[in-house]
């Protein structure tokens, strides 16, 4: 099992207010599953994600990462973890602007200490194995939104971590543009990775294996998809 | 193994915000340079004033017989005070210990002529032993020498300046010149010797390249008292093995002497590497006073550069957050802003530096200081750059490590 959560607790403090985002969540994914998560706005779906990345801890609970009891792991150790074992994106790619695709892409190697020049071959790789091979020396902002988020896909995927966690990657992106992601993340899915993917559109989720739904804290609903919808026709209903 | 890609980072941080970063260098390119500035000066005054004293000889201890007036050279001799005298140089001579050799010299204002061209001058006799007390050398011809001493010959050695004023297209070797009623043929020029612009003791500042110099039995023999009453010698110099005993010493000259003269205290002694030792004390104290402003400046700057840094950190929460998690160590972001913060303090260091090198440079061309910039000194400054950079940037740093990943990646 490379996922394995139980209890799964996490509350806010702010001032004398006191908010329970996850109030008891339960949740087992094994390798290569590609799961997506769904809910309201403020259910806690972004919580568990920053959680399952190791970004943040729970308020109690277990959470087992590839059998590592995350909870009894060090600041360093976390790093090391976020850094060669999970790969992150977010809904606002969360590129560094001043630092060009390429240096982007070359960050996580940068910080698990790969030599220069391998790092840039693998960067460049990873570019181009999503379609950027000219516009490496673009700065984000010179990049139109789904060519952002594919650099960002190209860090996450990097230094091979097997699993990618994507909080809403296409919100911020048209449908079309969503759909053209959604198709990295199935070819991903179908080279062996783990994909965990929140969003709020019920067309991107059917894409997934199995769906989740999440409401207020807590897992509502937890079943394999049946209908596969290719992204092609749905974008032909949508037309 | 990310330093370089700190460095660069932190060099395209300060190209993309070339204002900023200046004005956040000013304090440590101003504390740098004021430091080396200041300790050129300080170098400068220390070298002007080895050269001086090592000029009157730092182990020698020199007497000078007092300028007095008439009225109060009578008032001595009437109390048995002969005034220095050649006694007095052969009684140092016999009873002080440790001596090497001693100078005796006699001095008076004259008027030299050559041709058409006259100038006044102090004329000097002194005996072969006083070139090598004090040092000097001669640029052509030779010094006064025992041959001349015993047969009182009416030759002199001429400082440079009254060289180059009177024998501007002869060779003064072998010419003549007129000193008062005497003609006295010219042996040797002296080599050029820095003059004395201050007082040092009872040593009036005087420009010692125009100084005529002549056999003391000449001077005796030829020349006339300046007064009636004048001692038959200005000065002894005594030249000693070392310097470790040299007041003790200068305690016994000092008593001997007394005793010759009857207690009329008409001479004073003066002893140049004690002047040099008290120079250097009061310049210590300078010194100290300097350094705290600079250190002062210096402070400044560091905390500029902190200022500048905690609002970069805050500005960059965001860059931070991301850097986290993709799996960036709390060191790592940690040796980031401190690098950031190092570039700054090395960058304002270096134009620190070359200002401080203009400024030493452009104080001791336009003005009368003397200045000279130690490697020492520069090192010192631009460690102290560093060391700015390191203790401003921490703190900084530090806050930056220690933002929570999740925390600093949602921040707007
Ligand atoms: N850092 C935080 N401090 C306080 N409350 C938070 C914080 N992060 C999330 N919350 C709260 O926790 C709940 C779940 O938030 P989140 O996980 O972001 O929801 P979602 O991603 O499903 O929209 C919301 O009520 C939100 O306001
Ligand atoms: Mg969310």
């Amino acid at each position: 099992m490379l996922i394995e959560i139980k209890d799964l607790r996490k509350k806010y403090i702010m001032g004398e207010m006191e908010v329970e985002a996850l109030r008891g969540v339960n949740l087992n994914i094994s390798t290569n599953e590609f799961v997506s998560i769904m809910g309201p706005s403020g259910s806690g779906k972004s919580t568990l994600m920053n959680i399952l990345g190791c970004l943040d801890t729970p308020s109690s609970g277990q959470y087992l990462f590839d059998s590592i009891d995350i909870s009894s792991r060090t600041d360093d150790e976390l790093s090391e973890i976020r850094n060669q074992k999970i790969g992150f994106i977010f809904q606002t790619f969360n590129l560094l602007p001043k630092l060009d695709a390429l240096q982007n892409v070359e960050l996580p190697l940068i910080y698990s200490g790969v030599e220069k020049h391998l790092r840039k071959d693998l960067a460049k790789k990873a570019l181009k194995r999503l379609g950027l091979e000219n516009r490496m020396n673009h700065k984000p902002n010179e990049l139109s939104g789904g060519q952002r988020q594919r650099v960002a896909i190209a860090r996450a995927l990097v230094t091979n971590p097997g699993i990618i966690l994507a909080d809403e990657p296409t919100g911020n992106l048209d449908t079309k543009t969503g759909f053209e992601i959604m198709e990295i993340f199935k070819e991903l899915h179908q080279e062996g990775n783990t994909i965990i993917l929140i969003t709020h559109e019920p067309e991107i989720a059917e894409q997934a294996d199995r769906g989740i739904i999440i409401r207020d804290g807590l897992i509502t609903k937890d079943a394999l998809n049946t209908t596969i919808i290719s992204p092609n026709k749905t974008i032909l209903t949508q037309v | 193994m990310q330093l370089e890609e700190n460095v660069q980072a932190a060099f395209n941080g300060l190209r993309e915000h070339k204002f900023r970063s200046f004005l956040t260098m000013l304090g440590i390119i101003f504390g740098v340079a004021s430091v080396i500035a200041m300790l050129s000066i300080g170098e400068g005054a220390k070298r002007e004033a080895i050269k001086k004293y090592q000029q009157l000889g730092v182990n020698n201890i020199i007497i000078r017989d007092m300028d007095l007036s008439d009225k109060e050279l009578e008032s001595v001799r009437a109390k048995f005070s002969p005034g220095l005298s050649l006694k007095d140089a052969q009684a140092i001579k016999d009873i002080v210990p440790q001596i090497v050799d001693l100078a005796p010299q006699a001095e008076k204002k004259a008027d030299v002529k050559y041709q058409d061209k006259s100038i006044k001058a102090t004329l000097i006799g002194v005996t072969p032993s006083y070139s090598e007390i004090l040092n000097y050398t001669t640029e052509s011809g030779s010094f006064v020498n025992k041959d001349h001493q015993n047969r009182q010959l009416k030759v002199c050695v001429i400082g440079t300046d009254i060289a180059s004023k009177f024998f501007t297209v002869d060779d003064p070797i072998g010419q003549s010149i007129k000193v008062d009623d005497q003609w006295l043929e010219v042996i040797g020029v002296l080599n050029s010797k820095s003059l004395f612009t201050e007082t040092v003791g009872e040593l009036a500042s005087r420009d010692l390249n125009s100084d005529i110099y002549i056999p003391l039995s000449t001077f005796h023999k030829r020349f006339e008292k300046e007064k009636l009453l004048s001692s038959e010698l200005k000065q002894i110099t005594i030249k000693l093995e070392g310097s470790e005993n040299i007041s003790q010493i200068s305690n016994i000259v000092e008593n001997l002497i007394n005793r010759h003269h009857f207690n009329n205290k008409d001479f004073s002694i003066v002893i140049p590497i004690e002047l040099l030792k008290q120079e250097e004390k009061e310049r210590r104290i300078y010194n100290i006073l300097l350094g705290s402003i600079a250190a002062i400046s210096l402070l400044v700057g560091g905390i500029g550069i902190m200022n500048i840094m905690l609002a970069t950190v805050m500005e960059r929460t965001r860059e931070i957050g991301v850097r986290r998690a993709i799996g960036a160590k709390k060191d790592d972001i940690l040796s980031q802003f401190i690098t950031e913060s190092l570039v700054l303090s090395i960058t304002g260091g270096v134009i620190g530096v070359i200002l401080g090198l203009t400024l030493s440079i452009t104080i001791s061309l336009s003005t009368a200081i003397t200045t000279s910039v130690t490697l020492y000194s520069v090192l010192i400054a631009f460690l102290f750059s560093v060391l700015v950079g390191v203790t401003f940037g921490y703190l900084p740093a530090r806050k930056a490590a220690r933002l929570s990943p999740i925390e600093s990646i949602r921040y707007e």
